[in-house]
């Protein structure tokens, strides 16, 4: 139904009267009227400073009621549309909003599609994803997202964050150095909630018949990028400052971020299997602005919780281990899950051989796919117990160092992806 | 004497031939609808192979889910299941006209009864199939879910739950077959109420730390959960 | 054709701008003059407009376009003489043409006899004509209009070894408002043109008048009590004659200058103009509605003057830091195109000469409220020479025909006051009155039928206007209303097809009928109204109830 009815024809008459644009900016929501505000605020703020002479426009994707606050709603949309203008900064241009209004909150899949849709039609050329969780987003950070594009350099752009050393594990263990193996280009932050693209980019994924598939829906940002970089289209990276870290959301749980961002990950490895089976190249992506940085500050970690849920796990799902690993690999995990906590240590060229048979696993469907990204979570924990326990005094060079030797190790080991990946069905369960 | 064993001989004999001789035709027509039936088995199994292949039944059910149930089941891909299948019916279709030729007293009863009761074999098969399938994929949700929520004994938790409905399989595929069917119900009846009094009382009692967990957990009060792990994101 | 009487006359006037020099040479000296001039007026009167505007044409050293005054009562002997004039004045009233005259009163040329005489010495009865000062440091930060030249507002006299004030260039000293005989002698100067017969006196620089210490020395009190005092002489003495204030100010300002409808019957909008070419570059209505928004009410006797071009800069003056910089960008990246902060071209070549935009821009002249100012030669769509000095590059001469100087003089072309335009695109060959009267579809013929149409119905002048806000940014839609008349005007100003939906609720059952070919159009219904329009195309319809 919602692909159906996601050009309404109010949607379209709305589009019709924007006309063609420079700029693009879409932002998705549920019905929270004050993040809503602010963002359109922080972005009106960024056509204010950096695109005064532009063309532009908000896409502003909605789904939900605003019964509880329609008022305040109203109120703050009012408040914006007075306020946002800066002393002697006024944009020279109408600032269109454009809203699309969904009887349900739209999935990101849902809402990124009618934002490429409205971007297509309106001939965007530089547009960007802005995230109503994301509270400290500044206009210079939105700034940064459009201005490699529209300066006609790049076709994608990620964010990079400052970040605590123990914020986003995940992507630094997993995604990052795996994406990067594989396909070759090198975006640290492959799953965010805000990043930039080209209106040529936005027809390239339009035109894709993948809207209607699971992972799309959840989480289309990866493989949007993963998109550009296997149609040639230049990617780069731009400093959007402090990653802030939505309320509501994945937030700690583990198996959720897993089967958003590494489920994910496998269905683009699945998809677009043709072209990275035969790439071997690696390619740096350029920074905008500086490079992403690290903060320290004490945290309060339960390590022992995270050990023995490791050990629990690969106790406990053997069964479904050994259906998914390569005998040897399980081998040499189990062996690990017997030591000492103290003498721990999950190697990078076992966590590395690990998530490859997980991949070809993935992609032979041996199991239930979404039981084997949740069968990850135990090992994820592994890794990142011995994470944690390996950088507790490092400084942020030194993990930088780790961080790019552990890419190296995934690039190392691609071969025996490819392998794993090309043997023929093993059934197992 | 002599005479009336060598004339029951005769009877004997010719009786003999005769059956021979009217038994022989319906056993070489049986082969016949036999071997027929192998043959015309063989070639609608050739054709639907094809036609499944063409209209690419595999790609739709790989894309439905099915073929992963299948694989999981040691089961072949669908058009080769379908297939196969409509060679075993067909022939043994024939295989059983073949033998009702042959006119053998009470056989012809066997047969008819076996055709009316073979779909319900059937369905009770699906059922036994279908059931293991679940009990397979839920014990494993359970098991994976118990683990990564870091509970103790998912297995305990993961085996009862298989427990439970391959008990319940059995006896919905027992209860197709109309095979003691009070003795089934009230067997299961017995082993689930057990198994869930017996769950209540573990949560209930022993479980109590592992209830406030989960109910916390279920209730949103997730702040000292928060700051254990990392955030992967 | 005689004038008729209407003391509110200026309200429906067209005005023509024009500088007796440039518009026709009749004695073959290379300078235009009355003479000249007094044959043209049938062409004027053909185009349809109803009164003309007459930059200075008084004796001057000529440093300054002739607003460097020497003396007050006379005519240019380049011009020729008062009976010239005389001649002249009458010619255009027979064919109801109504005179406006250029009066500045805020400084003379430093060869006006007063200034000589002030100069002479420090006891001389004219010295306090004038502003002097022993020093250079009197009304501090008091901003220099023409940065590109002058560096300080005042200038040393060497023969009364003391400094004078000056709000233009050096050589244009100001006259002393609170010395009361300069007031007096001004209105003699007045009296002397208004007793010939001119129907308006367009008053030069009208905020600098008065200086006050600590004040920015514009718009002060003491300037309106001015401009008071000789609007009571004017309506006492000469009802039906009008006043016209150039005031470069932000319409808030200027708004005083209208008094409660007892200072100046008319003013320029002057931020409007920017802005009409700032949207149509933008393809954006927002300019013109916010600064249209910022335009306060103005007593009914009162009236705007409104126009595209001018003899001077196109000024931005009254525009933001980032609309100047997005102009100059857009309509004058060549630097020798901008003088001090404006840009030095005419309309058809900031057009490119895209007939459709330049049509657009007069659609838009002639629909909004005020008085429609139009500069000589824009009619035909001349063009300017940016390689003459100062703002001379608009100010060539007027193009009649293709033959010897376009027609305008019968000199040697080295005697002209200025080379005429002769560039393959704009040159007087290809752009001249002649051929476009001959052509039935050129621009000149446009602008006539643009005329009449406006003429025919005071609905433009008078009534009131309402905007409509359609959803596409690029059509800038309104109503004008004036009594029982209605007319809606639909602009597209992008050069692109453009859908537009109207909200026309109030005026459902209405007929609209394009006002060029008189043609009906469907019916306003319930729903929002759908026009679609070419690019740079607009509508105006008189909307019936029938």
């Amino acid at each position: 139904m919602a692909e159906d009815t996601f050009l309404a024809d109010d949607l379209l008459r709305q589009l019709m009267s924007v006309g063609e644009v420079d700029l693009l900016v879409g932002i998705s929501s549920h019905g929270n009227a004050i993040a809503v505000s602010q963002a359109v605020h922080a972005i009106e703020q960024s056509f204010q400073q950096e695109f005064i002479r532009q063309r532009v426009v908000i896409v502003h994707v909605d789904g939900g009621d605003n019964d509880g606050d329609g008022a305040a709603a109203a109120g703050l949309s009012a408040l914006a549309e007075k306020d946002v203008r800066l002393p002697g900064r006024a944009s020279l241009r109408t600032v269109h909003r454009v809203k699309a209004d969904f009887s349900s909150p739209p999935s990101p899949g849902i809402a990124l599609h009618t934002i490429l849709a409205a971007a297509d039609l309106l001939r965007a050329r530089a547009c960007a994803v802005i995230s109503t969780a994301t509270s400290n987003l500044t206009p210079g950070g939105i700034a940064n997202l459009l201005r490699p594009v529209y300066q006609g350099k790049f076709d994608f752009v990620a964010p990079l964050y400052t970040r605590h050393k123990y914020q986003g594990l995940l992507a630094r263990n997993l995604l990052y150095p795996m994406s990067r193996a594989v396909f070759g280009c090198g975006i640290r932050e492959l799953y965010s909630d805000e990043w930039g693209f080209s209106g040529r980019l936005a027809a390239l994924c339009l035109n894709q018949n993948v809207w209607h598939e699971e992972a799309i829906r959840a989480r289309p940002e990866a493989w949007m990028a993963i998109s550009a970089i296997s149609s040639e289209f230049r990617c780069c990276q731009a400093f959007l400052g402090q990653k802030s870290q939505s309320t509501k959301g994945s937030g700690t749980d583990i198996v959720e971020a897993l089967r958003q961002t590494v489920g994910n990950l496998f269905w683009c490895l699945e998809c677009r299997q043709s072209w990275w089976l035969d790439c071997d190249k690696s390619e740096p992506v350029p920074t905008i602005g500086p490079d992403h940085e690290l903060t320290s500050e004490p945290s309060d970690l339960n390590r022992h919780r995270i050990f023995e849920m490791f050990r629990s796990g690969v106790t406990e799902l053997e069964p479904i281990l050994s259906s998914i690993l390569d005998p040897e690999t399980h081998a040499e995990i189990k062996s690990i899950a017997s030591l000492e906590e103290q003498t721990f240590r999950f190697r990078s060229d076992l966590w590395v051989r690990t998530l490859y048979d997980f991949a070809a696993s993935y992609h032979h469907a041996v199991i239930n796919r979404d039981h084997l990204v949740q069968a990850l979570a135990p090992l994820y924990r592994g890794m990142t117990y011995s994470f944690l326990v390996a950088h507790s005094d490092s400084s942020p060079d030194e993990m930088e160092a780790e961080s790019e030797m552990l890419c190296v190790e995934f690039e190392r080991q691609k071969p025996y992806l490819r392998e794993r990946w090309k043997a023929n069905v093993e059934v197992k369960s | 004497m002599r005479q009336t064993i060598l004339q029951a001989l005769e009877q004997a004999y010719s009786n003999l031939v005769h059956m021979i001789a009217e038994f022989l035709p319906r056993f070489l027509v049986m082969l016949i609808i036999i071997v027929l039936g192998l043959l015309v088995a063989f070639v609608l199994k050739h054709i639907l192979r094809a036609l499944l292949g063409l209209t690419k039944l595999d790609r739709v059910s790989e894309q439905a889910g099915a073929s992963r149930v299948l694989r999981m089941a040691a089961l072949p891909s669908m058009t080769e299941l379908l297939s196969r299948s409509v060679f075993w019916v067909t022939w043994s279709g024939f295989v059983l006209v073949g033998l009702s030729i042959l006119g053998v007293p009470g056989l012809q009863e066997q047969i008819s009864r076996l055709f009316r009761f073979l779909p319900e074999v059937f369905i009770a098969i699906l059922i036994l199939f279908l059931g293991l399938v679940t009990a397979n994929f839920l014990s494993r949700t359970a098991l994976l879910a118990v683990v990564n929520a870091g509970h103790p004994s998912p297995r305990i938790f993961s085996w009862s739950i298989r427990f439970v409905i391959c008990i319940l399989a059995i006896s919905m595929a027992l209860e197709e077959l109309g095979l003691a069917r009070q003795t089934v119900i009230s067997a299961f009846s017995i082993v689930f109420g057990a198994l869930m009094l017996a769950l209540a009382i573990a949560f209930g009692l022993g479980g109590q730390d592992l209830a406030r967990k989960s109910l916390q957990r279920y209730l949103g009060d997730t702040k000292k959960e928060k700051d254990k792990e990392p955030q992967p994101l | 054709m005689a004038l008729q009487k209407d003391n509110l006359w200026y309200k429906d006037a067209v005005i023509y701008q024009l500088h007796v020099r440039t518009f026709c040479d009749s004695n073959a000296d290379g300078i235009g003059d009355f003479a000249g001039l007094t044959q043209r007026l049938d062409y004027l009167r053909e185009l349809g407009i109803t009164a003309i505007w007459l930059l200075p044409f008084y004796p001057s050293p000529l440093r300054d376009d002739g607003y460097d005054i020497s003396d007050y009562t006379a005519v240019h002997p380049s011009y020729g003489s008062l009976e010239d004039f005389k001649t002249f004045l009458t010619a255009a009233h027979t064919r109801g043409i109504r005179i406006i005259i250029d009066m500045v009163l805020n400084h003379t040329s430093d060869q006006h006899p007063w200034f000589q005489e002030a100069r002479s010495s420090r006891e001389n009865p004219k010295r306090h004509w004038y502003v002097w000062s022993d020093t250079d440091t009197g009304y501090q930060g008091v901003r220099i209009i023409f940065l590109d030249t002058e560096t300080s507002n005042w200038a040393w006299d060497n023969i009364s070894k003391s400094y004078y004030w000056h709000r233009f260039f050096s050589h244009q000293p100001d006259l002393n408002f609170d010395n009361p005989g300069v007031l007096e002698a001004l209105w003699e100067v007045m009296e002397f043109w208004l007793n010939l017969g001119v129907d308006g006196l367009r008053l030069d620089a009208v905020p600098y008048l008065v200086e006050r210490e600590g004040t920015s020395c514009e718009n002060l009190p003491e300037t309106h009590a001015i401009i008071h005092d000789l609007r009571k002489r004017l309506d006492l003495l000469y009802p039906g004659r009008m006043l016209l204030a150039e005031a470069n100010q932000s319409p808030a300002d200027v708004r005083a200058y209208f008094g409660n409808g007892d200072e100046f019957h008319a003013a320029f909008h002057f931020p409007l103009m920017p802005r009409m070419f700032m949207a149509v570059k933008l393809e954006d209505r927002k300019p013109i509605m916010e600064v249209l928004e910022q335009t306060p009410e103005i007593p009914d006797t009162c009236q705007w003057c409104i126009f595209l071009r001018n003899h001077d800069e196109l000024t931005l003056e009254m525009v933001t830091d980032i609309e100047r910089s997005y102009m100059y960008d857009e309509y004058a990246m060549d630097k020798t195109m901008r003088i001090n902060r404006g840009i030095r071209r005419r309309l058809a070549p900031m057009m490119g000469n895209d007939r459709r935009q330049i049509e657009l821009l007069n659609g838009l002249l002639m629909s909004m409220p005020g008085t429609p100012i139009v500069y000589y030669g824009d009619e035909i769509g001349m063009g300017d020479n940016i390689y003459l000095g100062d703002r001379n590059g608009v100010r060539t001469p007027m193009q009649w025909n293709g033959g010897t100087n376009a027609g305008f003089s019968m000199a040697d072309p080295e005697r002209l006051y200025s080379p005429v335009i002769s560039n393959a695109v704009y040159g007087y060959q290809a752009i001249n009155v002649d051929s476009q009267r001959r052509s039935e579809h050129s621009l000149l013929r446009w602008m006539k039928s643009l005329i009449q149409v406006r003429n025919a119905s005071q609905v433009f002048s008078r009534g009131s206007i309402h905007f409509l806000n359609p959803s596409n940014h690029r059509a800038l839609a309104y109503m004008r209303q004036f009594g029982e008349e209605t007319v809606l005007v639909v602009n597209n100003l992008s050069s692109s097809a453009q859908a537009v939906e109207l909200d026309v609720q109030r005026y459902r059952g209405y007929i609209p009928i394009e006002m060029f070919g008189r043609n009906l159009f469907p019916r306003f219904g319930e729903r929002p109204y759908l026009l679609t329009l070419g690019p740079y195309q607009f509508y105006w319809f008189r909307l019936r109830r029938i």
